[in-house]
């Protein structure tokens, strides 16, 4: 019986070879969607899961007022927070702080020199987290001072493959906290590639502490991450309340301080923090495009529906001859249900084909290193979504086709019932309408981008390089930068803590002449710079003078941003001292607003200060069309300085573009779901045309002889299609129109949305549909009419 | 007594009205009789023919087909009914296009669920019987309107029915064809003792029969 299925199925496909590719292509593109956003949730997912007590595991974050009624959230703690916890609380089973610094460190033994990332941390590291240790007891690792656990392959490329590295020496140096010391390995660890945090080496939480100035080992001074594993069975939101002021309580400063604890594998997908409470991230992304796969799928399960009940008559004959014989409609039923699934099955295939191709592709827009393995689980999946495809697509024209009694079937007498048709249109239309939905998303998604990418950030980000003060540059930055200055190509050169995408530190109770209430919370953002930062990076003065004839490291004057001056209330701030915790400092200048982090932020109250502590990177700019030479002078003087290090560089325009990576990769990805979507609901709408100027063989011709011109039967071929299209678009704009409003406002700055991309995505989609429809029509409409006509 | 029809109405209600498609009709068949049913055209032969096969539904009266109460079975049991004792031929063959004329004999099989090899030997008794073996790989496109017909009368009869019901099997063959076609109805009738009820508009064919049967109006006369 099956045979016999499978016989007469394959026999149809040689007989109508267009339907079946319609079909095929459209499946196995919108299978291929779905494998790929699978692949990818299935990773996005299974971020940071593979700690053994992930379900314990909590990071502990602070919520900080920062204006009335305004909490942010930082996950950065006093390095005093690790013993108060371990010491206080009964809860915590087990806590560990984590020290990154922003920079790579340098690693030598006496015949290599490697740049690698390390963190510091404190004992119970490998307790709390469960990175897998290959050498070394998960005990006492970290617990010397001078002792080094690197990862596998940074034990290989200094060891070589094989060689056990326990007790080696690597001579370790690090700019930020001044760590500059020979340390003896201990032990060799591996991180998954599923960590959201990956890193080459640890060094002990004590060295950190042991270098760190004692001024900063205090409540106020905010430095580690720390994370915490919770006794079994506590319940998280009690003990939250309960911690709550666990850290203002402790300093005059810190007053309204809330401390949090976030899941830490939840901080992956929702590291968004709105006001103090976790408010998604990543996983909007997740969702988003789990949701536009399934519909790229519907899209081509309806292409099939609509084919196989509108080509229905086709195969009326054969349900009425078989139920004539003696089929039931059960086996009726079940055989067209085979052939959805024999599809389905078939389309499976070219879809992991696809798959397989594309992956290296979709790795790279993705930026993640996705495999295709055939394991149970993928294997399952897989086979799940076939037989769901095959089911939901087979299933109406199951029903449809084999409802009819034999003895009208085989007397031709169906009338394909107004519901019938309804449904058919409908399942157009809903094509219509995500792919309509989609044009819009790509378009806003692109023209946003675009905004971003020109949009005036208060500063001149173009032929900006940046790298960081290693080794010989690190006591001779001065003498550096004097030299590069006079290099060809070279504009202007200078210093900064960090990087301009983000200024990391932040500091507030700070008082000042004519304070309020209201504005003694304000915390400031601010970074250490040269002398001549603002001259470097183009950043306009608005009143006062530059750092540029003052001398560095200048304890006593301060430049803040226009919005600074703003919500501190100062109206002539130029000269007025204010009192930063510490030395008091002049106001010298006011600078016009720059955007430091991404435009989903509005620009906050930021202050420049001119030091040489803590400075990090070096900050060239150049002639714009004296690239090459000016870097190639530059490497050239980095190498005096840095014998044997390689001269790595970054523009800051690009990392800038880094800010936005995964709006790229949305905006990518959507431009090719969007793409597929419109282009297997044409195939769709193709095939219903050709098989309505077939069934309007009779009607067209009997038209035509009786006068019709053949562009007028093209219109009314047509227009029977444009006319579900035009209400596609009618109903789509208005939800297109709500969710780009939604996206956009996340964004502090962003374009206005105004008719023309929706009018534009209209047109696209009627543009789409005319042609598909019409060369189908005018196809029709040229048939000399007594061919159609004789066959009665 | 192979059925017996007994009061058969059926209607449709159109504009209110209800039109009668057949009129108390009563009818008594043996086993071994060849019946010509006889009309004009709307006269509800076909109607007839497809409530004695079971493919439609009456609306009143009763209906006996080897002792069983047709009218008080149930869907399934019909189907199994008719099945089992039902061929059918008809008048535009409807042979299915996609399969070769084995696989075409092959098909009530199926739904009979005969064994592989059973099957075969069915089918291949069958090709041999009415001298086709040689066209058992084609499709039926391939074959002339007599053959197709051929293949129509082997695959009702395949199922080894008691009675075969034809629909004008002649009517679209040409008069050489249709008395080939008549021929064989004649023997299958004489000489394996099936019953045959066949719709015919054309008095030579009604000559094959046993009995004729005259319907007008949906009524016997």
């Amino acid at each position: 019986m099956f045979k016999h299925t499978i016989l007469l199925y394959l026999r149809k496909i040689q007989k109508h070879k267009s339907t079946f590719f319609i079909n095929l292509i459209g499946l196995s593109s919108g299978m291929a969607c779905v494998l790929l956003v699978y692949l990818w949730v299935s990773d996005e997912l299974a971020m940071d899961t593979f700690h053994e007590h992930d379900e314990r595991l909590y990071q502990v974050r602070r919520n900080v007022p920062v204006a009335p009624g305004e909490l942010a959230t930082f996950s950065s703690n006093s390095s005093l927070m690790l013993t108060a916890l371990q010491e206080e609380v009964p809860e915590v089973e087990l806590a560990t702080a984590v020290y990154e610094s922003d920079n790579n460190a340098r690693l030598e033994t006496k015949d290599k020199k490697l740049s690698a990332f390390g963190v510091m941390a404190s004992a119970d590291f490998f307790k709390v987290f469960s990175y897998p240790l290959l050498s070394g007891d998960k005990n006492t690792v970290l617990t010397e001072v001078n002792s080094v656990v690197i990862s596998s392959e940074l034990a290989a490329s200094f060891f070589g493959e094989g060689v056990d590295p326990m007790g080696k020496t690597l001579a370790i140096k690090e700019g930020e906290e001044e760590i500059d010391d020979v340390f003896t390995v201990s032990g060799v660890f591996e991180v998954p590639k599923n960590s959201s945090q990956q890193f080459d080496f640890i060094l002990p939480y004590k060295t950190f502490l042991k270098f760190r100035d004692p001024d900063d080992i205090a409540w106020y001074s905010n430095s580690s991450s720390v994370y915490v594993l919770l006794a079994p069975g506590t319940d998280i939101n009690a003990f939250t309340q309960k911690m709550a002021d666990f850290v203002s309580k402790r300093n005059q400063y810190l007053k309204g301080e809330q401390v949090v604890f976030t899941k830490y594998s939840d901080n992956y997908l929702r590291g968004n923090f709105e006001n103090g409470k976790q408010a998604g991230g990543r996983i909007n992304y997740v969702i988003l495009f789990s949701i536009v796969a399934l519909f790229v799928l519907s899209i081509a399960c309806i292409n099939f529906m609509n084919l196989s009940t509108a080509r229905a008559t086709r195969r009326l004959k054969e349900v009425g001859v078989k139920k004539a014989i003696g089929a039931n409609r059960k086996s009726l039923i079940l055989q067209f249900l085979s052939e959805s699934l024999l599809l389905s099955f078939f389309s499976l295939g070219c879809a992991v084909l696809m798959v397989l191709l594309l992956l290296p592709w979709y790795n790279t827009i993705t930026g993640k290193e996705l495999t295709f393995a055939v394991e149970p689980q993928i294997v399952l999946t897989l086979c799940l979504i076939a037989l769901m495809t095959g089911l939901v697509s087979g299933s109406y024209p199951a029903l449809y086709l084999t409802k009819f009694s034999a003895v009208k079937v085989l007397k031709g007498k169906i009338n394909t019932s107004f519901g019938d048709l309804l449904a058919r249109k409908g399942l157009v239309i809903f094509q219509f309408s995500i792919s309509v939905l989609l044009i819009v998303a790509v378009s806003v998604i692109y023209m946003q981008l675009d905004y971003i990418q020109s949009k005036n950030l208060g500063y001149d980000k173009d032929n900006v390089m940046i790298f960081e003060i290693q080794d010989g540059l690190i006591d001779k930055v001065d003498v550096f930068l004097e030299q590069a200055k006079q290099l060809p190509g070279v504009v202007n050169a200078t210093y900064m803590q960090g990087g301009m995408t983000n200024f990391s530190n932040s500091s507030r109770g700070h008082s000042w002449p004519g304070q309020t209430e209201e504005s003694k919370h304000i915390s400031f953002r601010h970074a250490h710079v040269g002398p001549e930062f603002i001259e470097t990076m183009g950043i306009e003065l608005k009143e006062g003078r530059t750092y540029s004839n003052e001398k560095p490291n200048n304890e006593s004057k301060i430049i803040l941003n226009e919005t600074a001056v703003e919500v501190m209330g100062l109206e002539n701030p130029i000269g007025t001292v204010i009192d930063m915790r510490g030395p008091n400092r002049e106001i010298i200048g006011v600078v016009k607003d720059f955007n430091i982090q991404s435009l989903y932020n509005e620009i906050a109250p930021m202050a420049l200060l001119c030091r040489t502590e803590w400075i990090s990177n070096l900050v060239v700019k150049i002639k714009a069309g004296e690239e090459k030479i000016a870097i190639a002078s530059l490497e050239k003087l980095y190498n005096e300085f840095n014998p044997g290090l390689t001269f790595d560089f970054r523009f800051l325009d690009n990392q800038y573009q880094e800010l936005y990576q995964s709006e790229q990769r949305v905006s990518t990805l959507s431009k090719y779901f969007a793409g597929m979507a419109i282009l297997i609901s044409c195939l769709g709408l193709f095939g219903l045309a050709a098989f309505s100027a077939e069934r309007r063989k009779k009607e067209i011709s009997i038209r035509k002889v009786l006068g019709q011109t053949v562009s007028q039967v093209t219109v009314m071929l047509s227009g029977e299609f444009m006319k579900l299209v035009f209400i596609s678009i009618v109903i789509a704009l208005p939800i297109a129109y709500l969710l780009a409003t939604n996206w956009l406002s996340q964004f502090a700055y962003s374009i206005s949305l105004h008719a023309g991309y929706f009018i534009s995505a209209g047109v696209v989609a009627i543009l789409v549909a005319v042609l598909t429809v019409g060369s189908q029509a005018m196809n029709a409409a040229n048939k000399n009419p007594v061919h159609a006509l004789k066959d009665e | 007594m192979l059925l017996e029809l007994k009061n058969i109405f059926k209607w449709v209600n159109s504009g209110g009205q209800r039109i009668f498609l057949l009129k108390d009709i009563n009818l008594s068949i043996e086993e071994g009789e060849f019946i010509s049913v006889m009309g004009p055209s709307g006269s509800g032969k076909s109607t007839l023919l497809n409530v004695i096969g079971m493919l439609d539904t009456f609306d009143e009266g009763e209906y006996h087909f080897l002792d069983e109460s047709v009218h008080t079975l149930k869907e399934k049991y019909r189907s199994n009914l008719y099945k089992e004792y039902i061929g059918f031929v008809f008048q535009s063959y409807h042979l299915l296009d996609d399969l070769t004329v084995y696989e075409n004999l092959e098909m009530p099989l199926l739904y009979k669920k005969y064994k592989g090899a059973e099957r075969k030997a069915m089918v291949a008794d069958m090709l041999d019987r009415f001298n086709i073996v040689g066209k058992k790989d084609l499709f039926p496109a391939q074959l002339s309107g007599g053959q197709q017909q051929l293949v129509g009368v082997a695959r009702a009869l395949i199922g080894k029915p008691k009675l075969i019901l034809a629909d004008e099997p002649t009517g679209n063959l040409n008069s050489q064809q249709s008395e080939e076609i008549m021929g064989l109805f004649k023997k299958l009738n004489e000489e394996d003792k099936v019953t045959i009820i066949q719709v015919t508009h054309s008095e030579k064919n009604a000559a094959y029969g046993s009995r004729i049967i005259n319907l007008l109006d949906g009524r016997r006369i």
